[in-house]
């Protein structure tokens, strides 16, 4: 058993390509011959924050997904708490809270606790437990309001902030989160990581693996960066060293360094 | 199991509470149940004649007859509709990668997601055969309902096979489902709905043998119009479990396939 909330080692992936027409009908069984992950390993410490910054298709989302049990590797090893996750999936998924950064994945004409008590309810809470935690964290996100209103009628920071609170529902050990902030605005987008700064990350035991090509997200967030470029791990080490070693003034300036090529990454700067 | 069983009520809790919002709509599908049923009386009272009663296997009204060959269908259509449609509106609203990543296991979330379409469609019958009884005689002195409620949770046992099946085409290949079509389409000509199979040429009864949906109404027929008991329509009963026995691990066996492919290829949220 890895002492790791997170261990990936050697972690590969391949997808078939893309057929459309009446090929589209030989996709499911064709060979994978399009790489998203090329030998990937890093681990992410108990309580720990740690960001996948890349551009679009350097193959965060696929990690994160592979990790969710959503997506099988052709090849390496990925465990969360020590669970592997193609050898004991279900184990993994009681570890793991995950959020996919957009504001989709609710029953729309539910309520907010409607929603929660219905998934909390899947991963195994009592009623009594899953209203509880509800209750919590509905005050710590503030909420209180949106859970007797049908989802379809909140905004996106609060779908998000939604959806955050169905994440941590079980109190799992790991937050997978892809591009949280992908669907906010800017200020929304600030409040989110300033929240998930002070409200999920402050306890110290919830161990954090967000992707994310926002900087300001990253630099706020991370305990230490992984600098993902097409399916390659480039670096992986807290924001002062990466600097140092790339002798960038800044993260943007440090990835443009690793990776030789100017990034897709959004720079967007709002109040923090 | 207790467990499985609390889980597969969430499931129908969720599908009820989504419903309650749609509030009409039951109202609606009653009045529509209601118009479909005056058809089925007025097309018999049309074709009515002693010959047709001779041949019918309970020597009955063709309209009686026939109501239950058609909410029959309507049993097929749901069975076959269920799974694909509630994998289909999953991806599409997300939360379909939701579902997966939470400690419920596939064939609950499956199951889970069918109970409700199934009750609905049951009572869907049952409203069809209510006006039926209060407004256009159709007999239902005799019915055994023990009889019934076995003939009803075999078909849907056997039948849920085959929705299964179905979602797992739509996992694998996102759209259209040749298979259903084909077999509403048999079953159309080929399971007794509206006319007996004993009129067809030898092979298509050969066919209709092999189809559920003809085991399915047989049983529904003997229990609800001559009044057979269990004993009395175990034959049929029998078939359809035996369909289930080797429907419902295979569907399954195959889904879990396709889930894997579609998590190996990647396509699991793709449309």
């Amino acid at each position: 058993m890895s002492e790791a909330a997170i261990h990936v080692a050697n972690l590969e992936k391949s997808f078939p390509p893309a057929r459309s027409g009446w090929r589209a009908f030989l996709q499911p069984f064709e060979k994978p011959t399009v790489i998203a992950l090329a030998g990937i390993s890093f681990e992410v410490r108990p309580g720990e924050a740690l960001a996948l910054l890349g551009a679009n298709g350097a193959g965060k989302s696929t990690l994160l997904r592979i990790l969710a049990t959503l997506l099988l590797p052709t090849g390496g090893r990925a465990q969360i708490a020590g669970h592997d996750a193609v050898l004991d999936p279900s184990a993994v998924r009681r570890q793991l809270g995950y959020h996919a950064g957009s504001d989709i994945g609710f029953y729309s004409r539910l309520t907010g606790r409607e929603n929660l008590r219905f998934f909390g309810r899947l991963n195994h809470l009592s009623s009594a437990v899953a209203a509880q935690r509800i209750a919590h964290l509905a005050q710590q996100f503030h909420l209180e309001e949106a859970l007797d209103r049908q989802v379809r009628t909140l905004s996106s920071g609060t779908v998000q902030r939604l959806s955050l609170a169905r994440a941590l529902l079980h109190e799992p050990r790991v937050l997978l989160l892809d591009e949280p902030t992908r669907s906010l605005d800017a200020i929304a987008a600030s409040e989110f990581r300033r929240f998930l700064k002070s409200e999920v990350l402050r306890n110290g035991e919830t161990s954090l693996l967000f992707a994310s090509h926002t900087l300001p997200e990253v630099e706020v967030l991370a305990d230490r960066i992984a600098v993902i470029d097409a399916g390659r791990l480039l670096a992986c080490d807290t924001l002062a060293a990466l600097k140092r070693t790339t002798g960038a003034a800044t993260l943007e300036d440090a990835f443009m360094r690793l990776t030789g090529r100017a990034p897709q990454l959004t720079l967007e700067e709002a109040p923090e | 199991m207790i467990r499985s069983l609390r889980e597969l009520w969430i499931f129908f809790w969720r599908d009820l509470s989504i419903a309650r919002t749609y509030r009409t709509v039951f109202v609606l599908e009653a009045v529509e149940a209601l118009f479909g049923v005056a058809m089925f009386f007025y097309v018999a009272r049309f074709v009515d004649s002693p010959q047709l009663r001779h041949a019918l296997p309970q020597a009955g009204s063709y309209f009686a007859f026939s109501l239950i060959g058609f909410v029959f269908l309507d049993y097929l259509n749901a069975a076959m509709d269920t799974f694909d449609h509630s994998l289909t509106e999953a991806r599409d609203t997300g939360t379909l990668e939701h579902l997966l990543v939470t400690q419920t296991s596939l064939p609950v979330i499956l199951a889970g997601s069918a109970i409700y379409p199934f009750v609905i469609t049951t009572l869907r019958i049952a409203v069809y055969i209510a006006w039926g009884a209060v407004l256009f005689g159709f007999p239902l002195r005799d019915a055994n309902w023990l009889a019934v409620a076995a003939a009803l949770l075999a078909t849907l046992l056997a039948f849920s096979g085959l929705g299964i099946l179905s979602a797992s085409y739509v996992l694998l290949f996102k759209r259209g489902n040749p298979a259903k079509w084909f077999l509403l389409g048999v079953s159309s000509v080929a399971g007794g709905m509206l006319f007996p199979v004993s009129i067809l040429p030898d092979w298509l009864q050969l066919v209709a043998r092999l189809n559920p949906v003809t085991y399915a109404l047989d049983a529904m027929r003997a229990a609800l119009l001559s009044g057979a008991d269990i004993h009395a329509v175990w034959r049929p009963l029998l078939v359809l479990l035996l369909f289930a026995a080797v429907l419902l691990p295979l569907s399954m066996a195959v889904f879990a396939w396709a889930l894997r492919r579609t998590k190996t290829t990647g396509t699991l949220m793709h449309r």
